[in-house]
């Protein structure tokens, strides 16, 4: 077991790491170029959720997040940051339907709890609903966190003063070239028993992955509070276009834009309210067309937003591979550095217990998900930059 | 969709004079107000048939000017319309609550004249129904031409405290008492060059002797400490400088520290003549030195943008004007400068009213070795997060930030508010009825 | 003067043409404008839209007391009283 680790990165990613090695005793330097949460993770939908996954190596592992949220909400770690509640899957066209009776079936087949309500007792009661509403899944057993308090939860349970604003530049290996020995910032050289990048797009220049990793944009809302709306709502409200949107239905059209929704009702009374995916933009700003259209689609799901004010938008690039898979796992013929990114839209389901299984991995122990189909040795290119 | 060479944000004396200004070079002008009629909080206009608090003649004369160039000038005022910001495609925003419907516009420049707001230091019971910014209370008597009704209390710093309680004064209900942090009469103040704005010395005369007139005191050297409910209204307590308290029994209290510029979330300053747009600040939001210096700012800012665009260069004397109210501000500052300490103020003090945070959060989140930054601060602490965006919190959060960690990086207060739209919270309905303007993205 | 009116939580307020809606209810000796959601009560503070304290519900649309005239006949509530009825 290592005495000493590095990890670069401090999204929820990087905090779950030192949670989880500070656990273990393992003494912990986390970097961050910017500070905690700055990129994806401060600013993510945080759905900790199947209900928009396909059976296969992403489900499994995000079933296995899920859990541990319940865990660590149990523990204390993740006390009054997770709220527990599931995802209704909302179809309001007949193509929309057609879609979600295929997707329950592959929920359903997986091992998913999900319960079909059909357009009678939505209208009976979800009356926060639009009258549109055809058909409705019900997706249990979810859940959502907000990924900057989340990243907050870990780091507070590590108990670590984060370096920030201190960008990990450079990865120096042992002199035999076997190992890395630690990492190189504009401050000095630090040295450790392994390193774990998990800088999200900044992990691109270290591993040679431009290219690899793809910013994608996101375009998120947040209104006011609005309790008794918010009240009234039995869970997260997702339209069956999110399902087209994110590929998941491969040989249906996916509309323009990547603009789907959802909307997940806050404990603070708000509502928080997604979004695009984008493959270029700016990455922190939000545009009026993209606003006004993700905000009629929700109002034509549930009318009574139309009497709540808009209290902020915001934008952030999700992390994104090629294939449509992180990275996380042993880099190359390297025996202590390791990499987890790239979790795109998933990353607060995903990355505590991801970060979980890398921890036990760079303990030598065998890691309780299977990473194989994650392993970062499929991309040949990767490696450390000079 | 609006199109237009200037969009000046804001009916106030920066605006004004930036929009009759760049009309003056011939630009073409809109402008967006948030109310239904011009003049800003200083020249805040009464309702209809009211007799107006007085005024001195001097504020009269230019109200008088600025409100005829400005019907004179062919601009397109926008009433009932809140400016929410910039996006990423380069329109500018705002709401136009009068239609319900959020308009695009696309400008070539617009200069941001939005003021300033008042500072209002964190005390027990600030938040408290009866408790508002002195200015506010100001703000209300110009429009209704009637003092606020029942016992008031102001308190805070600065010269603001003394033109309100003498307004007060004239129009039947003086103040019971002023609170004043400073003592711009302890002595060895002389040599203080106020003579480089004479009508300052004028201005404060006058309202002094209205104050003096109606016998209301004037605690300098003095703070107010906190505000609880009381069976007859609000109980203020204040401390003197040699530590003597004693209770106030009110209806109102007007907290007031100051002002400072109404910029939390602002567009970034573009200024290049290839921004798109160009995006300049004038006055208050600018520079907080009050209503004439916003003025000739307005004008400079209009200079500026016409330059940019092509229109020529011109110069007016602005630069000067502002020159020397700068150095009178200089000298206001000195002069009021608190001769007492900040007290300590107590952990259950409200700090965020919007999400209802306090001092003790604020200590509780930044205690220990790690230094977390504004914007962890301000997500995890929710402070800055709700409905005011932060104008009446990030800067004392930002301060005490600083305070509770000496030898840290200090915290500013748009480290935790950013810079992004809307400005302000805006209706939902208002945000669906724009996708009218323009085909919908998909 | 004063011959029109709106309705604050269904009791009638007169105005003044031009008044603000936070200058009639103050007129009124309304101080408090009802809870805020955030918690604290809502109520009149800096009198240029910023500070959002003075939050009520006009016909249905959240605004700000001090900015917005008030209007004949118009409902006005606090702001849980209409999203209760949601």
């Amino acid at each position: 077991m290592p005495s000493s680790v590095i990890v670069a990165g401090a999204g929820i990613v990087g905090a779950a790491l030192a949670y989880f090695l500070s656990a273990r005793g393992i003494r912990v330097e986390l970097f961050d170029e910017e500070a905690p949460a700055a990129q994806a993770s401060g600013a993510a939908d945080g759905a900790v959720s199947v209900a928009s996954k396909r059976p296969g190596a992403m489900m499994t592992t995000a079933l296995a997040g899920i859990a541990l949220y319940r865990k660590l909400a149990r523990d204390g770690v993740f006390a009054d940051l997770f709220k527990p509640r599931s995802t209704f899957l909302v179809a309001a066209s007949d193509a929309e339907c057609e879609v979600l009776e295929a997707h329950c079936a592959a929920l359903s087949g997986a091992g998913v709890r999900v319960t079909k309500i059909d357009r009678a007792t939505v209208a009976e009661k979800f009356r926060v609903l639009s009258p549109d509403v055809g058909m409705a899944a019900e997706v249990h057993d979810e859940g959502h966190a907000i990924g900057y308090q989340i990243v907050h939860g870990l780091l507070r349970a590590s108990g670590i003063a984060v370096r920030r604003r201190e960008k990990v530049q450079r990865i120096l290996v042992s002199s035999d070239g076997t190992c890395v020995k630690g990492v190189a910032t504009a401050k000095g050289e630090y040295t450790a028993d392994a390193v774990i990048i998990a800088s999200g797009l900044g992990s691109a220049d270290l591993l040679g992955l431009s290219g690899t990793l793809i910013p994608r944009k996101g375009q998120l809302l947040v209104t006011e509070r609005a309790p008794a709306l918010n009240g009234r709502m039995p869970g997260a409200m997702m339209s069956c276009r999110y399902l087209l949107s994110k590929g998941s239905q491969k040989g249906r059209p996916a509309p323009a834009r990547g603009l789907a929704l959802v909307v997940d009702p806050l404990r603070t009374g708000q509502f928080l309210i997604g979004g695009t995916r984008e493959d270029h933009g700016d990455r922190r700003t939000n545009d009026l067309d993209a606003v006004s259209k993700i905000l009629a689609d929700a109002v034509a799901l549930i009318p009574g937003l139309v009497d709540v004010r808009l209290l902020r938008c915001f934008a952030g690039a999700r992390t994104a591979v090629v294939d449509g898979l992180p990275i996380i796992g042993r880099v190359g013929s390297f025996g202590n550095l390791f990499v987890a990114t790239g979790f795109e839209g998933d990353g607060i389901c995903l990355g505590p217990v991801s970060a979980e299984s890398v921890v036990a991995m760079v303990c030598g122990e065998k890691p309780a998900l299977n990473l194989d189909p994650f392993t970062p040795s499929r991309f040949p290119k990767l490696r450390i930059a000079a | 969709m609006p199109k237009c060479d200037v969009l000046v944000v804001g009916g106030g004396p920066a605006g004004m004079a930036a929009a009759v200004t760049a009309s003056q070079l011939g630009l073409s002008v809109e402008m967006i107000e948030q109310r239904r009629t011009l003049g800003g909080a200083f020249f805040r206009q009464p309702i209809e048939g009211v007799r107006p608090i007085p005024q001195r003649a001097s504020v009269k004369a230019r109200w008088h000017k600025l409100s005829a160039d400005m019907s004179r000038a062919p601009v397109r005022i926008h009433y009932g319309c809140v400016f929410l910001g910039v996006d990423s495609d380069g329109f500018v925003l705002f709401e136009d609550r009068q239609v319900g419907e959020v308009v695009r516009c696309a400008a070539r420049a617009v200069i941001i004249a939005t003021g300033a707001i008042e500072k209002v230091h964190p005390i027990p019971g600030w938040d408290r129904p009866g408790v508002s910014t002195a200015g506010g209370l100001q703000v209300m008597m110009k429009e209704t031409g009637q003092a606020p009704k029942g016992r008031i209390l102001l308190a805070g710093n600065g010269p603001l405290l003394i033109a309100a309680a003498a307004q007060m004064a004239m129009v039947g209900n003086p103040p019971v008492a002023i609170v004043e942090s400073g003592d711009p009469m302890r002595p060895g103040l002389t040599g203080l060059g106020l003579l480089v704005a004479p009508y300052l010395l004028v201005e404060a005369f006058g309202f002094l002797r209205a104050v003096y007139g109606a016998g209301v005191p004037w605690l300098r050297g003095a703070r107010i400490e906190g505000i609880e409910a009381h069976a007859q209204g609000l109980q203020a307590t204040v401390v003197r400088r040699n530590g003597e308290r004693s209770a106030f029994v009110v209806d109102r209290v007007g907290l007031h520290e100051g002002i400072r510029s109404n910029d939390m979330g602002l567009p970034a300053i573009a200024d290049a003549s290839t921004s798109s747009p160009i995006v300049i600040r004038a006055g208050d939001c600018s520079e907080p030195l009050g209503a004439l210096a916003a003025e000739a700012d307005g004008a400079l800012a209009a200079r500026k943008v016409a330059a940019l665009l092509g229109h020529g260069q011109s110069r007016g004397g602005e630069q000067a004007l502002l020159g020397r109210l700068r150095q009178a501000q200089a000298v206001l500052a000195k002069l009021f400068a608190p001769t007492i300490a900040p007290l300590d103020v107590p952990d259950h003090t409200t700090l965020c009213r919007c999400e209802g945070r306090t001092i003790g959060d604020l200590k509780n989140l930044v205690a220990g070795a790690d230094l977390k930054s504004g914007r962890e601060v301000k997500h995890n602490g929710r402070f800055s997060m709700g409905s005011c965006q932060g104008r009446f919190c990030a800067a004392n959060t930002a301060e005490l930030m600083t305070r509770l960690r000496p030898g840290a990086p200090p915290v500013v207060a748009s480290d935790l508010t950013g810079q992004r739209w809307p400005l302000r919270p805006v209706s939902i309905a208002a945000l669906v009825a724009a996708t009218k303007v323009k085909a919908p993205v998909d | 003067m004063s011959s029109e009116s709106f309705f604050w939580m269904g009791k009638p307020i007169p105005f003044r043409a031009g008044e603000s809606v936070a200058a009639a209810l103050e007129a009124a000796g309304i101080l408090s404008f009802g809870p805020a959601p955030g918690g604290g009560p809502t109520r009149y503070f800096c009198g240029i839209g910023a500070c959002q304290c003075c939050l009520v519900r006009i016909d249905g649309c959240v605004r700000e007391a001090c900015l917005t005239p008030a209007c004949s006949g118009a409902r006005v509530e606090e702001l849980g009283a209409a999203d209760a009825k949601v």
